[in-house]
Parts: structure tokens; sequence; C-alpha cells
């Protein structure tokens, strides 16, 4: 369980997160929704102590982060940033074996071996264990990424716009497999997400955010309605409840509320 | 893996070209003269060795650093340092700041000077937390620039004797090298590597990124500052021994990355220092029996690695 209270953000005299409390449940996928420029991106990177916050605390189970130190919270939370444009000639295998530096250095015990295994198993991604990264298409490439950060067994996963620039096929594929960690193996999870429709969907939680504050935050059920939605995007929302879940609307030719 | 056989095949093929050059140069028209002329050679070879480790190891490293495989060190200045101390030594003390500092007290000024500017430039850079490390390759650029005019300006104002003295210092050459500032040398690059061997699986870490090694429990800046402190020393040693080989880092670091075909450090820095002093071994060679000593290592290494490497920038269109 991670929370962040009273967590405030300020570039010279530009705050972009600003007095920031909320709650990420454990064992559950919470998603970060907001326009751009609402301060997710931002929050997400100081919970994963890649930011100093200007003020406030993060608690991970009750405890401030900033007396962890850097090595043993690589074994609590994994951060996955925007897959970074990447020139370096390294296998998926290799690259998920990075995920294991965490608790051997670098030298690789028989248990390491298997863990990366499962992490490429659960993907799905033997076929591409000896392909270099430089060769697979970017939705592959997530996925690698995503793998290496399973190898890394923490608790909790945080993962910036996992879904950018991905076909919709890739995408799916994502948040199933962060659905299967939260579910199969009780891991928490927390994610930038653009796509209201992929966060109704697959997420538990959803914390709302606009200008650096939250707007909203609670079960599914409770941020995803039209007058949540409304007002978060400033945006003429319309959803509707099928079998198989919600879908947010808010496409509309002419702009004008209808 | 399966496509490891090869690599390796290389870069053992790569050590025995080393040894057999080594070889080459000792024994090549020595008449078995172990009284002189061999012995002589073994001190050009160990300092050829030294040299080598510190032109692969702080390129390789400095370009894991910074994930870029066209910096080297000597865009950060230090080179240039080098070359001021020595405009000013010459300045204000003329040629008999030679006689009077000797050849081991220039030696160890240098270093004790690079290591102060070093220091200095992370000292003044870390000092509100940024760490931005295109921002210290602007400022070592900047300060190279202003440096090397400044040197310029200082070489303008002594004797054409004095000049030709400078002129020496300024070129990469193994025949200024004496054994007592070898042994020193030596110990340090071995200190370094001491250090720097432990760390290996790190500095593969850091070869993916800032927020990707913070995120794999890797203290970022604290390991930053340990190897560019590194970087310093063997910079410091290779200058100060050999004289400035800007290009050659290169040259040395991308041939290391394409023989090897990894970005492990275990691998491309051991391929990367045989690289290295190979190069020296074989310009040494045509130095001493093509051109008869008309010509300096510095001079060759650099026409062959520029040339090399405008090449291969042609190649691989912007990619490299």
């Amino acid at each position: 369980m991670i929370s962040v209270s009273n967590l405030t953000k300020t570039y010279g005299n530009k705050t972009v997160v600003s007095g920031v409390s909320a709650q990420f449940p454990a064992r559950q996928l919470t998603s970060l929704i907001g326009p751009n420029g609402a301060g997710k991106s931002t929050l997400l990177m100081m919970i994963a102590r890649l930011l100093a916050p200007s003020s406030g605390d993060i608690l991970l189970d009750g405890h401030s982060v900033t007396g962890i130190p850097i090595a043993d919270y690589a074994r609590r939370v994994a951060t996955l940033r925007q897959s970074p444009d990447f020139n370096l000639r390294l296998t998926v295998e290799e690259l998920v074996a990075f995920g294991r530096f965490p608790y051997s250095r670098g030298a690789l015990t028989p248990e390491d071996r298997r863990v990366i295994d499962e992490a490429i198993a659960f993907l799905s991604l033997e076929p591409l264990r000896g392909a270099y990264l430089d060769e697979i298409s970017g939705g592959q490439r997530q996925m690698a990424f995503l793998a290496m950060t399973i190898a890394q067994q923490t608790d909790c996963l945080l993962l910036d716009e996992p879904l950018n620039n991905l076909d919709i096929k890739h995408a799916v594929q994502i948040m199933r497999a962060l659905r299967r960690l939260c579910d199969e193996q009780g891991r928490t999870v927390v994610l930038v997400v653009h796509d209201i429709n992929f966060a109704a969907s697959y997420s538990d939680h959803i914390v709302a955010m606009k200008g650096g504050a939250v707007h909203c935050a609670g079960p599914v059920s409770e941020v995803v309605t039209e007058a949540q939605l409304n007002a978060l995007y400033g945006l003429d929302f319309e959803i509707t409840r099928s079998p198989r879940g919600l879908l947010c609307n808010y496409f509309n030719l002419s702009g004008e509320p209808t | 893996m399966t496509h490891k056989p090869i690599p390796k095949m290389l870069r053992y093929a790569v050590w025995m070209v080393v040894i057999a050059l080594a070889l080459a140069f000792l024994f090549f028209r020595a008449d078995w003269d172990f009284d002189y002329v061999i012995p002589k050679r073994l001190v050009r070879l160990a300092a050829m060795l030294i040299g080598g480790v510190c032109v692969a190891w702080p390129s390789i490293v400095f370009q894991t650093l910074t994930g870029n495989r066209i910096l080297t060190p000597a865009v950060m200045g230090y080179e240039a340092v080098y070359l001021l101390l020595q405009s000013l030594l010459i300045l204000f003390m003329g040629t008999q700041s030679l006689v009077a500092l000797g050849a081991n007290g220039n030696f160890a000024l240098s270093v004790v000077l690079m290591l102060g500017y070093s220091w200095a430039i992370h000292r003044w850079l870390f000092r509100d937390g940024r760490n931005n490390v295109y921002f210290l390759l602007l400022i070592g650029l900047v300060l190279t620039m202003v440096i090397g005019t400044f040197t310029q300006f200082v070489q303008f104002k002594v004797s054409p004797g004095e000049f030709s003295v400078l002129l020496g210092f300024s070129q990469a050459s193994f025949g200024k090298a004496e054994p007592g500032q070898l042994l020193a040398s030596a110990v340090l690059v071995a200190a370094v590597c001491a250090v720097g061997i432990k760390t290996l699986p790190t500095l593969d870490v850091l070869s993916l990124g800032r927020d990707q090694a913070l995120s794999l429990g890797v203290d970022y800046q604290r390991a930053v500052r340990l190897h560019l402190a590194l970087i310093a020393v063997l910079v410091a040693v290779s200058t100060s021994l050999l004289g400035p080989t800007a290009f050659m880092g290169i040259f040395v670091a991308n041939t290391a990355y394409a023989l090897a075909r990894s970005i492990r450090h275990r691998v491309t820095l051991p391929t990367g220092c045989a690289i290295a002093i190979g190069i020296f071994i074989l310009a040494q060679l045509v130095v001493e029996h093509v051109f008869n000593y008309r010509t300096t290592v510095g001079i060759l290494v650099n026409l062959v690695c520029g040339a090399w490497f405008l090449a291969l920038m042609v190649r691989t269109r912007g990619n490299a």
C-alpha cells in the first residue's frame, strides 16, 4: 500500500504538483488519469524516487520512503518509464536479466534464471528471447521492458504511460498482463494511462488529477461517471454500461453538448 | 546464447594479434641485444600497455555514462588543462621549468591538477543536485575552447625554441616515458582497475540510463561521480604520460563495441584495451622502422583513427 500526503513539487515558482494526498491500495490496479500537465507523471516519478518532492511525504506500508536505501527500494518498488529511445544492442533475455540486478548485483544465480524464465513466459515472449531490442517492434519492446520490471519481483509496480504508441492489441496484452499480476500474484500496480476506456475496464481504483491536484479518487464506479469526467476533461462524455463493462464515449462531431 | 561463439573468437583473436605485435615490437631488428635495445623497448611497451588502458577505459565508460558514442573525456577539457599547464610553465619559467621540476615533478603536478580540475567541475555541477550529463558536456566543451584559446595566446608569447618544446608536449609519444613515471602510472592504473572491476555490472546498468538505473537500485549520482573520478585519474595518467590522444578514444570504443557485440563492460573494456594497445604498438613499430622517427605516434594514430571514424560516420549515416 502506497500513500502520499501533502506531496508538492515546484520548479522555480511553477507548482506542478500541489499538496496531493492519495492512496494506492495494495493488490489493486490503480490508474492515474487526467489531462496533459495535470502532474500525473510527476507524482508517479516522485513515488518511484526518480524525482525528489519539494515537500510532503510518501509512505510505503506506513513507513516514509526517504528512510529506505535506494538499493532496498528496488526490491520493493519497480518503475517502468515511457520506453526510452534505445540504441543499445541487447537481447530481450539480457534486458529481462537486468531486472535481477537488485538481488544479485550482476552475477545471476539459478534462482535468478528461473525468475527470468518465468517473467518471459508470463508475457509469452519465449519466441523473442534471443531477439535484439532494436530489431523488434515498439509493442514487443514495451513487453520486454515490462518483463524486466516483472522479474524485479517487487510488490509494487509503477508504470508511466505503458500504452504509449502501442497498437490496440499490444495495449490490451499489456493491460491484461497487469491485471493478472494483481489477481494471480497479488502485486500492486499503479499506472499513468491516457485512454479512459482502458482505465475504466482494467482498473480497480482511479486517481484523477487536474492542475496538479487530485480532482477525484475512488473505485472505478465512483470516478467513471459522466459528471466527474465532464468536469475533469471539459468534454462531453456518454457512458454506456454493457455486459463487457463501461464504455466512455467522448466523440462528438459538433463539439457542442448534446 | 546462439550468437556468442563468433565474437568470443574475435576477442581472442584481438589479444593474439596484440601479443604477436608486442613480440614483433620487442625483437624486430633487435639482434637479441638484451642489454640495451630490448630493455629500452620493454619500457616503451609498458608505456603502451598503460596508455592503452588509459585511452580505452575512460572513453568506453564515459560513453556509457553519457549514453553517447561520439564523445570522449577530451571533450571535458582534461587535455586542454594539461596543455595549459605546460604552456604556463614554459611561459613563466622558460625551458628551465623542465629542469627544475624534472619529468616526474611535471607528471605529478599534471595528475594533481587534472584531478583537481575534475573535482572542481563536478563539485560545482553537483552543487544544486543537478546532474544533467549533457549540461556537464556543454560546460566541458566551452571550457575546452576557452582554455585552448588561452593556451594558444600563451604559445604566441614564448620563443620559437620554447614553442618547439611545447609542441613535444602536445603530441603523443612513448619516447618521453621514464621508468619512475611508468611505475607511478602503473600503480594508479592498477588502483583504478581494482575499484572499477568491482563495479562492472553497475556500469552495465548505468548504460540503461538514469531512470532505469535508479529503479534497479543503483545510486546513480554516486556511481556517476565515482566513475568520473576514475576517468579523471586515467585521463590524467594518459595525457601526462603520452600527451593528448583525443581522437583515438572514439575509434577504440566503437571498434570494441563492434567486435564485442555486447554492451557488457566485462567484455567491452578488455576488448577496448586490447585494441588501444594494439594500435599503439603498431603505430610505434611504423614510427620506428618505417618513418625512422620522422613522425610521431600521435600524428599517425589521429590520422588513421580519424580516417576510419569518418568512414564509420558516413557508412552508418549518423547512427553511430
